[in-house]
Parts: structure tokens; sequence; C-alpha cells
């Protein structure tokens, strides 16, 4: 796993969700995930392949998904995980894996992407690929985001 | 592309890693169409397809079905999904079973070159799978272990 390429999915991240509005997104830790159980009910999955493969899962709880939905569909209140948060959370997971593409692109690592799919459910046990994942946490005023990368390479 | 004929080799795959695998034969099968959005059963392993067709595979069943196929596949009693052996496994079978349909799939259409993701799996209560702006065609296939669920999500890629 090239530090570099992580680089390219946290700065997705940041980018995008300053154009869209998010409150403050910092990130606070980054490290190895230690356990296979996860407090986050909303992951948003992208697979990718080509010079990396593996995959990404943007992942935070119910809440958090929900102030996001809100605040990309210009401070509509969200009171029910439907439809259309779970759609403009995919739209937010297809922007940010995008814009990373185009930044691994930069450096010359091509790579292809799946559509996103959002995975909702409680108390969930994830695995995803079957290495090493780096979970690389967010906060923002919407709440905590996690980021997962998965990657062989 | 119509969903109904892609899933054929993906059932097929199945089929045949079912019996030859796990000794598991396959009772009966049915196509569902679905929407943008369908529920586990509880547990689900996905990979990702990536190339001239682009989209997902979904193999899903029951978690007590997971814990069985895990059984048989290594040899050894698992009482919960919490234990990395059984999603591995449930992983295991996906690959393979995608594996052998995507290279049908590649065969009969020369040029597509689909590609596969390393498999993620997913186990938890009420999930559910939200593709957007995709349809799910599936195919609930009834076995020794338990009702398997397959689920195919692709379109044709820009």
């Amino acid at each position: 796993m090239d530090v570099n390429h992580i680089n390219a999915f946290i700065t997705g991240l940041i980018e995008v969700s300053g154009m869209l509005g998010l409150g403050n997104l910092t990130r606070t830790s980054l490290g190895a995930r230690k356990q296979l159980k996860t407090q986050n009910e909303v992951n948003i999955i992208i697979g990718l392949v080509g010079d990396i493969k593996g995959n990404v899962v943007l992942s935070m709880q119910e809440k958090t998904a929900m102030n996001i939905a809100s605040k990309m569909m210009g401070g509509l209140p969200v009171s029910e995980f439907d439809l259309m948060p779970k759609s403009a959370l995919c739209e937010l997971s297809n922007m940010v894996s995008g814009r990373s593409v185009s930044e691994l692109e930069k450096m010359g690592v091509l790579t292809n992407i799946t559509p996103p799919t959002l995975v909702h459910g409680h108390n969930l046990i994830s695995l995803i690929s079957q290495v090493e994942t780096l979970v690389i946490e967010f906060s923002a005023e919407e709440g905590r985001l996690e980021l997962n990368i998965a990657t062989e390479d | 592309m119509e969903l109904s004929t892609t899933i054929a080799p993906f059932v097929r795959a199945s089929t045949n890693i079912f019996r030859e695998m796990l000794d598991v034969s396959i009772h009966k099968g049915q196509v569902e169409a679905e929407g943008e959005s369908f529920l586990s059963q509880g547990f689900t392993v996905m990979v990702g397809l990536t190339g001239g067709w682009e989209g997902w595979f979904f193999l899903d069943m029951s978690q007590e079905t997971a814990i069985k196929m895990a059984s048989l596949m290594v040899g050894e009693d698992y009482s919960s999904v919490e234990e990395e052996e059984v999603l591995l496994a449930g992983a295991e079978i996906a690959n393979i079973i995608c594996g052998n349909a995507i290279t049908d799939i590649n065969n009969i259409h020369s040029g597509l070159n689909i590609r596969l993701t390393p498999p993620s799996i997913f186990a938890g209560d009420n999930m559910s799978m939200f593709n957007v702006r995709l349809n799910a065609c599936s195919v609930l296939l009834q076995s020794d272990i338990g009702n398997v669920k397959i689920n195919v999500v692709m379109k044709e890629a820009k």
C-alpha cells in the first residue's frame, strides 16, 4: 500500500466535501482496522480494479448520513433514511472516488471503479477485500466519517 | 443488455461450484427482478465488476447457511459469523463463482474484458443493499443448506 495512493483518497474526500459545503471536515486519525464489527450503519462501497485492486468503503452512522444528505440537498430536513438520502450519499461517494481516481491518474496509476453500493444495516460485521484495512477517520460538523481502504498493490 | 440473460452464467457457475466444492445440490431456482434496493438475508458477499460492463455480484444467504457452508468447506464447526474463517469461506466461494461466470461472459462477448475486484463481506441485521439507478436481477436457489440468493447488478460502461 503506497502512501501516495492513500493521499489521493484523502484529497478526494476533502475536496468533494468542501465543494458540497460540508462543515470543517478534518482528518482525526489513521490506523489499521482491528476488529470485524462496526458501529456504522451506513457503508458505501466502491471497487477498484487496475493498477490498484481493492475496495474503498466510506462508512458512517445513520445520523451523520442524514445530516450530510440534508446538507447536500440544500438544508432540506431529512428525518428518515430512505431512497433520497441513500442516493445522495451514493452520489457523494461517486464524486469522491471519481476525484480520487483522477488524482491517481496524475501519478500514472490507472484504475477503473465500480458504481457505488450502499449497505445499510444494524450490528454489522464486515471484511473488506481480504487484506489489512486502513481506517482514516474524519470529523465534520455533520458527524464522524470513516474511510476504509483495502487495496492489494 | 438483458439482465435475465446475463445472470445465467452466474447461476450455472453457482450450481457447479456448490456441487463440486461443497457437494450441495441446488434443487430449484427462481428468477426475480428487483429494483434499486434489495434486502439481505443476513450475510452477503459482494464482488465488483469493471470493464465493458460494470456493477456488482452479490451472493446472499442467511447467517446459518453461511456457517454451514464454511463448515462444509473447511471441515470444522463454527458457531458464529464473527469467526473470520466463516467470512473468508464465503468470500472464496463468491470469488470462484464470479471468476467462472466472468470467464464465460468474456468468452462469449469478446472485447468486454470484465475484471473483478476482491470480494468484500457484510453480515448484520436488517441489511439492505442500495444501487443507485441500477436494477438488480436475482435468482433464489434452494439448496440442502438453505436458500442462497445470487444477485447481479450491471450496466454497460460509458
